[in-house]
């Protein structure tokens, strides 16, 4: 199989690199999908906001993931569900498993890591009390109403601010739950600001800041949680402490990417993005493997996700190797939180995503050294993705770091 | 001294510990505590101190305080038991009911195996650290001592039989301070006398081999290499399993409210499913053990609750190479506890803890956030004083935490003898700490009681090896290729963290055990144990025992009674709308 790709994960991500792999000449693309039906986690979003800039329309998760899948099937691309990608071996054979063809190898030219991310569990919070049951991921929560048509709970608190728990607080609103309140431990919200209007403010959903949960009560069922404000070094200030009765406890407190395939194949890691290094190709430390979307780093957009995945899709059709002479550090200087890609070697152009690390609610302004280029950007929010493209013909002749940082004006 | 002078002396006693007045009254030297204090600790403490005078075989405390909530059975709910015989009834399936179920299995007995949960092993069992204790650390001459050196040596056939896995890591124990490096060759003697085999004494050198890093005043050390690690619940399943391919009936759900006496004798057991009638029913009931023994009048002891909460950290943090006994990595100061430590699992996690905190709810399970805070300052400052050079760690390392109560009396030694009072009835009380290590042990002792008074011969059907279960996980590659062809629903991966597969989760819920919540299949092949927590299996999970126990999607609990998952049906007002 010399001009083949095959993309793990049927998410956005891998939906996208599979049709642009397809799209720039590859003649066998594989997509290995371990639900019973490609669209990943756009399945069960079915609140609008997707595809403003992919699509220039208004479309919900499931909308936005149709299309992608018939683009997919009008291109004849192939797909295995209900297949669990194990282990991927040295010479880029991918080792799965399905029910009809129980242990498969899969060998081809490019490899697009595609996984996405999951939601951070409660172990690692240090939550006192006990274990009962009515405590879920925001995301587990949105399946069981979106997708199994069973509601959670009647008395809902929500721990975290993060999108997925504020698109949850509306939709628990809307089939009949109470959402008592979401709770945030930092001092601004982890989501975007336009859920915490649509879906917080619009029903009247209380959003606290600086507070968090010490205690979860309830021995079979949840029953109720102790609330306390935190201090300056996030804990719970003594005397604050209230009990608040619930039967739901919604934990919204960020997501991982998924890289234990990557860690073990031997793709390098970033501490900052806890996904792959890449360089403006997408491509990983190892040649012909490339990652994209949220296995990758965070983002807050689906439209994000599937610009990184036409790179990477578009880059792993390309037979031909074209091992840079020249690759750059690509460093966070100033007021960057994170960033992504992280090398720059030369092939392409050059799209850069950032978060800040300081709010800056003025005009801000992103700087690239040593490039003469300054971006303006209307403000620099660390819960809001900032995205730059720089040409390549900007970038010719670099040689030594680019170092981005982001200015208050 | 007579009777009414000790009681006098124990009053007295209790008057100076707690500054209050209790009623204290002696009957065949079991000391009855009656009255009302101020607080739950001066409860405690009064028990404790009445439990301090060697006359006193047990303590019965019946003390009040405020906020004391009454102990009430729960109703009789259905009758599908009712009439059923059994030669012999046990009460309670942790490990040592679990145990004694699967010892009496090698016998000609018609035996029932009653437990109030809806799993197997989910009480003191499941919540304890899993280690096979040298004999060492107890008290030499205690029936906590004997049973836990002979259960300790019975582990491995065990293992062997019953397809469980036993990992015998041995114990460093490490001399700090000169006194005790000194002192330390009288222990090799003192350990062979506990009957711990092979006990080794090593000297800085050999310390330095097995543990690179020591703090500079560690001289000496030995090594116990009998201490092993076992899943506990894993080794309760494997035993009833095995109990009931050899014959026994498990009940679970299945709470004892009263047992029926007639002329001295145990004649039936009433359950809250209908009364069983048999002539011998064990007491292992843990935490209500002193309750079960109430409702035969013959209450000689009283449990009092004493909670350990246990931190578990991540597979990458590994401070230590060995298992290591050290006075400074102690997470407890309670004198009636081993003192915890930094215990490994079975899995490979390290665990810190537990803590020894008596509570008055039997069933309380929760972690406090100053325990956690405690255990990690507790194992940073051990460790300083025993590895220096090791980073300390911070809450980022941990990745669950648990606690549960520990069961024992004021005596706080086993118990494990017929009633004094009630013919056909056999106390097992105060089983904490080394409990899971005595638990095969304890079961023999039941046999030799039982086979006292009545005549049991043995079966020529029993089969001491238990069925075998094969896990996708554990399988290579070869394996599973062929595995997976010949039964396709191993292919089809649901816990991915924990690569449990759909065939692995069916199996379970069709085995020798009727399990049918999320824990119990979480607690046998770890799924929803793993990074994600449960994230993205739960609702597979729940859609599997749905569809294979044939109830409903929304009664699919977590674990108890009232620990459903879901609440109702979205959309619930559009049909009550358009249906009714």
């Amino acid at each position: 199989m010399e001009n083949s790709v095959t993309v793990i994960g049927g998410g956005p991500a891998g939906l996208v690199a599979a049709i642009q792999a397809k799209q720039s000449g590859a003649e066998r693309v594989t997509i290995i999908e371990r639900e019973e039906e490609l669209g990943g986690i756009l399945k069960q979003c079915i609140h609008n906001g997707f595809g403003l800039k992919l699509f220039k329309e208004d479309l919900t998760g499931p909308e936005y993931a149709e299309r992608l899948i018939d683009e997919v099937n009008a291109l004849g691309i192939e797909y295995m569900l209900d297949t669990m990608a194990l282990h991927i071996t040295g010479d880029k054979e991918v080792l799965a498993t399905n029910k009809k063809l129980g242990l498969i190898s899969i060998k081809s030219h490019s490899i697009v890591l595609a996984m996405g991310c999951r939601e951070r569990p409660r172990g690692n919070l240090i939550i006192g009390g006990t274990r009962p049951a009515g405590i879920f991921t925001a995301g587990t929560a949105q399946r069981l109403i979106n997708i199994e048509g069973y509601l959670p709970g009647k008395r809902v608190v929500i721990l975290g601010s993060g999108d997925i728990g504020l698109i949850m607080a509306r939709r628990l609103t809307l089939e009949g739950a109470e959402v008592l309140g979401v709770y945030e431990i930092m001092d601004h919200p982890g989501g975007l600001t336009r859920n915490i209007v649509q879906c917080l403010n619009d029903f009247s959903i209380p959003l606290y800041l600086k507070h968090t949960i010490t205690e979860i009560h309830g021995n079979d069922r949840v029953e109720g949680v102790a609330i306390a404000e935190v201090d300056a070094s996030l804990e719970p200030v003594k005397g604050t402490e209230r009990f608040l009765p619930c039967d739901t406890l919604l934990l919204s407190v960020g997501l991982i990417p998924e890289n234990e395939l990557s860690k073990a194949f031997g793709v390098e890691i970033s501490d900052l993005t806890k996904g792959p290094f890449v360089d403006e190709t997408m491509e990983t430390n190892i040649p012909n493997v490339y990652s994209c979307g949220n296995v990758s780093v965070v983002f807050d957009l689906a439209d994000y996700v599937a610009e990184t995945a036409m790179i990477a899709g578009k880059y792993a059709s390309d037979l031909v190797d074209k091992p840079s002479e020249n690759t750059v550090r690509i460093i966070g200087g100033e007021n960057i939180g994170v960033f992504y890609p992280q090398r720059y070697s030369g092939r392409g152009d050059l799209v850069l995503f950032l978060r800040s690390k300081k709010w800056i609610e003025n005009s801000a302004t992103i700087v690239v050294e040593p490039l003469d280029m300054n971006f303006r950007v209307p403000y620099a929010r660390p819960n809001e993705m900032t995205r730059i493209k720089i040409p390549l013909d900007k970038l010719k002749g670099i040689s030594g770091d680019l170092r981005v940082s982001i200015k208050e004006v | 001294m007579n009777d009414s002078n000790l009681s006098r002396e124990i009053r007295s006693e209790i008057k100076h510990t707690i500054g209050e007045d209790v009623d204290v009254s002696l009957n065949d030297a079991i000391a009855t505590l009656k009255g009302y204090v101020s607080t739950y600790e001066h409860v405690v403490e009064a028990g404790f101190t009445a439990a301090k005078f060697h006359r006193v075989f047990e303590v019965v405390n019946d003390l009040d305080y405020p906020g004391k909530t009454p102990f009430v059975p729960l109703p009789e709910q259905s009758d599908e038991l009712q009439g059923m015989h059994f030669d012999v009834v046990i009460g309670g399936a942790g490990v040592v009911g679990g145990a004694i179920a699967r010892a009496l299995s090698r016998y000609n007995l018609r035996v029932a195996l009653l437990e109030a949960r809806d799993d197997v092993g989910t009480m003191q069992t499941g919540h304890c650290n899993g280690l096979i204790h040298p004999a060492l650390p107890t008290k030499y001459g205690t029936l906590k001592w004997e049973m836990g050196y002979k259960g300790n040596e019975m582990y491995t056939k065990l293992s062997e039989e019953l397809g469980f896995e036993l990992k015998r890591i041995g114990t460093l124990v490490l001399t700090e301070t000169l006194r005790e490096a000194i002192l330390s060759p009288v222990v090799i003697p003192m350990a062979r006398r506990h009957r711990d085999p092979t006990p080794i004494l090593l000297s800085r050198k050999e310390l330095d081999k097995l543990e690179p890093g020591l703090a500079p005043n560690i001289r000496r050390g030995i090594l116990l290499r009998n201490t092993g690690v076992v899943s506990p619940f894993e080794v309760t399943v494997a035993l009833v399993e095995n109990a009931i391919e050899n014959g026994v009936s498990l009940f679970l759900g299945t709470s004892v409210i009263g047992l029926f006496i007639e002329d001295g004798a145990i004649r039936g057991v009433r359950t809250t499913r209908g009364t069983l009638s048999t002539g011998l029913f064990i007491n292992v009931s843990g935490l209500y053990s002193d309750i079960i023994a109430g409702f035969a009048n013959d209450r000689f002891f009283t449990i009092h609750p004493r909670l350990g909460e246990t931190l578990i950290f991540d597979k990458l943090y590994q401070p230590v190479n060995n298992f290591i006994g050290a006075s400074s990595l102690k997470t407890n100061d309670n004198p009636h506890s081993k003192g915890g430590g930094l215990i490994p699992t079975i899995d490979g996690n390290l665990q810190a803890g537990p803590t020894a905190v008596e509570v008055p709810d039997r069933e309380d399970v929760s972690v406090s956030g100053d325990s956690v805070k405690m255990l990690i300052e507790r194992i940073n400052e051990g460790l300083s004083m025993i590895k220096p050079q090791e980073p300390p760690i911070d809450k980022s390392k941990i990745i669950t935490y648990f606690a549960g109560c520990r069961a024992p009396t004021y005596k706080e030694d086993f118990i494990i003898e017929p009633s004094k009072k009630v013919k056909g009835l056999i106390h097992i009380a105060g089983i904490q700490s080394p409990g899971l290590t005595a638990a095969p042990a304890i079961a023999e002792r039941v046999v030799e009681i039982i086979r006292d008074s009545y005549k049991i011969e043995e079966k020529e059907s029993f089969n001491p090896y238990r069925r075998k279960v094969k896990v996708v996980r554990s399988m290579d590659n070869a394996e599973r290729r062929e595995f997976v062809k010949e039964h396709p629903l191993y292919g089809h991966i649901i816990c991915r963290c924990e690569e449990v597969s759909e065939g692995d989760i069916v199996d379970i819920l069709h085995g020798p055990i009727d399990i049918r919540t999320i824990d119990s299949v979480k607690r046998r092949l770890r799924a929803g144990m793993g990074r994600c927590q449960g994230g993205f299996c739960l609702t597979r999970v729940m859609e599997i025992i749905s569809r294979e126990k044939g109830i409903p999607f929304e009664e699919v609990r977590k674990n108890g009674p009232g620990s459903f998952i879901v609440k109702e049906k979205t959309k619930e007002g559009y049909e009550a709308l358009y249906h009714h």
